[in-house]
């Protein structure tokens, strides 16, 4: 069912059993593992079924620290939230990614990749990813055109990604979302406040407002907060009518922690075998593609050098480029946004074969893109401003900062990748000039993914946590926590995998339960 | 032939200590059939003169006391002084660049992770070619 909530009268009570707040990855995700499941559920999103620059608007934040994109390009504001122009790259975090390293400060989960790995599955389902294959052997198996590179597994490896078509969630669960009897889809109903008991130990109810000022309640027995990782944080602070200093922040962790993945051009590997390998394995043509390889180390050398998590696309490219590289705030600026929605693949795939395409001459030089970790810093933060939004809610601003860590694995990655290549016979590592310097000033090319992470970060003590191991926020009984906000590291694999493959998980904890 | 000259010179070498390699180092032009001109680094081909060039001077500046071509010549002999007497073949010299990367003898120059071996070679062409 789906209801308008601009045309609800004003001081409407909406009620039902579990309120999921957002329609986004998380929030689709959670509402179609409950269809049917005798549950009613709520599902709130701010805006409606399409882009409309008044709801984005909402959305619009300050940046103080690092230099970042605009918040209102970073996240959409409408059903089916930022899959309606996400690129589709998915990978799973590795086993490191969920240890407590020594020399990675706040880092490990709750729990460990067994953990997740059986949600993983339901998750490429939801993301329509080619196959439940993650490592290198089997796609050497699925597809004799795919090979790696002879590379010494306990030094690096060939880590697998699968493209999405990609999956815009809003158009492709819209018809499913809309027509179940138990899943109530109310749009342009923008949560403003969660509205605790007197003790603050449980959410009674939410406070919603339309744009055109009306304003109304919603009552569950429980809440997913599934607004997107600044969001989530923000709406938590801005819950503070009982709670000064807002929603599950009695330790003063809401909003902190919050990472991005650095994604920066990084270097270049020129092949100096004799004979040029296949290299059809690490190619990537958008839309085509099923699945690619990047390079990555092995947790033992991670461990070895001290350093994050990392893995680097490779793209032909020529020694002259090497100058050209531009930050991703550079590169894909906010104008170009409308460009990304218009241009998806789901429209295109009929037309376009999905498969591997084939390579015509393997080039020798390749631009080497790294995708690293940002490492957990309680600096990095989303805070309130004074000015606030058309609905009356302060507005986010976000202070991203990096620490020597962050800078310094990048120069530790090259210079193991490098000695690796070397040693295996298979080319040569270059790495740009500011890889090379020292020192805490970032590159001009310092850029991010548009990956948000961290801020409700998932511990079991809540002096360190702002959820437990289920998402449940620390001190509030019924309230759950969805979306990569929940993250205590980021990995490098790009977050949406992992955050519907964490829904799936609570909603199968939540549904037993409710 | 080239073994036994190799031998010869060994035991020179070998008597005359490290000192000695700088003088007593086979010259360019004077190559057995199987062997390789180690001025003529294998990044050549791939890289192109420019980058080599640019490659071997930045090291020149950076370890000024290989700046010569002797010296380089020595060195890289040293690194592998068995093989280097009986004068490098390209099996020799692909072995020995693989052993400096899995030994960790790596030197970053300009940003490029090289094997010690080929960054003298890329010296010593920078010398001869430059």
């Amino acid at each position: 069912m789906h209801v308008d909530a601009r045309e609800l009268a004003d001081g409407s009570l909406i009620e039902g059993d579990v309120c999921i707040i957002g329609a986004g990855a998380a929030g689709i995700t959670i509402a179609l593992e409950w269809l049917g499941n005798g549950k009613q559920v709520l599902l709130l999103e701010g805006g409606g079924f399409d882009y409309e620059q008044q709801m984005q608007q909402l959305y619009r934040g300050g940046i103080v620290g690092l230099p970042y994109f605009p918040l209102e390009a970073a996240r959409l504001h409408y059903f089916g939230g930022t899959t309606n122009h996400w690129a589709g790259f998915c990978s799973t975090l590795d086993p490191i990614d969920f240890e407590t390293r020594d020399w990675v400060p706040h880092s490990g989960w709750p729990i460990a990749y067994e953990d997740l790995a059986p949600h993983y599955a339901r998750a490429r389902e939801l993301l329509d990813l080619a196959a439940d294959e993650w490592t290198s052997r089997e796609w050497e198996r699925r597809d004799p055109s795919l090979r790696s590179l002879a590379l010494d597994e306990r030094v690096a490896w060939t880590k697998m990604w699968q493209f999405s078509r990609p999956t815009r969630f809003g158009t492709k669960y819209r018809d499913a979302i809309v027509k179940a009897a138990n899943v109530h889809l109310y749009t342009y109903a923008n949560v403003v406040e969660l509205m605790p008991n007197e003790s603050a130990t449980a959410v009674d109810a939410l406070r919603v407002r339309t744009i055109s000022g009306r304003e109304h309640r919603v009552r569950a027995r429980q809440y997913v907060l599934a607004c997107s990782t600044i969001q989530n944080a923000r709406l938590l602070l801005a819950s503070n009518s009982r709670v000064p200093a807002g929603l599950g922040n009695q330790n003063d962790l809401v909003g902190r922690y919050f990472m991005e993945h650095l994604e920066m051009p990084s270097g270049q590997l020129v092949l100096t075998d004799r004979r040029v390998p296949d290299m059809t394995m690490y190619m990537f043509d958008f839309g085509r593609t099923k699945a690619r390889g990047e390079i990555a180390l092995s947790a033992a050398m991670q461990r070895e050098n001290r350093m994050l998590n990392a893995s680097v696309s490779l793209t032909p490219g020529t020694l002259a480029g090497a100058a050209k590289a531009q930050s991703t705030f550079q590169a894909f600026p906010p104008d170009s946004m409308p460009s990304f929605r218009r241009s998806a693949p789901d429209e295109q795939s009929d037309a376009a074969e999905f498969a591997t395409p084939p390579v015509q001459d393997m080039p020798r030089t390749y631009d080497l893109l790294t995708r690293q970790e940002q490492a957990p810093n309680p600096r990095s933060r989303v805070t309130l401003m004074q000015e606030r939004d058309a609905l009356g809610m302060p507005r986010a601003q976000l202070d991203w900062r990096l620490t020597d860590l962050d800078r310094s694995s990048f120069r530790a990655f090259y210079e193991v990748l490098g000695r690796e290549m070397g040693r295996a016979a298979i080319g040569r590592v270059r790495m740009n000039d500011w890889v090379l310097e020292e020192g805490p000033k970032w590159p001009g090319s310092l850029g991010g993914g548009w990956h948000h992470m961290g801020t409700t970060r998932m511990h079991p003590d809540a002096k360190q946590g702002v959820v437990d191991v289920n998402s449940r926020l620390h001190g509030v009984a019924n309230v759950f926590v969805a979306g990569a906000s929940v993250y205590p590291t980021a990995g490098c694999a790009n977050p949406t995998l992992t955050l519907v493959a964490l829904s799936v998980r609570l909603a199968a904890w939540l549904g037993s339960r409710a | 032939m080239i073994e036994q000259i190799g031998r010869r010179r060994f035991l020179q070498v070998s008597a005359l200590g490290v000192a000695g390699l700088l003088t007593a180092s086979c010259t360019p032009g004077e190559l057995g059939s199987n062997e390789v001109d180690i001025a003529v680094p294998q990044l050549l081909p791939v890289l192109g003169p420019d980058v080599v060039n640019d490659i071997g001077r930045r090291y020149r500046r950076a370890y000024p006391d290989e700046s010569s071509a002797p010296r380089l010549r020595a060195a890289i002999g040293a690194s592998h002084r068995t093989t280097a007497m009986i004068g490098w073949t390209q099996q020799s010299l692909d072995e020995q660049l693989l052993a400096d990367f899995a030994g960790g003898r790596t030197v970053v120059v300009n940003g490029w992770v090289l094997a010690v071996t080929e960054a003298r070679q890329c010296a010593l062409y920078s010398i001869l070619h430059g």
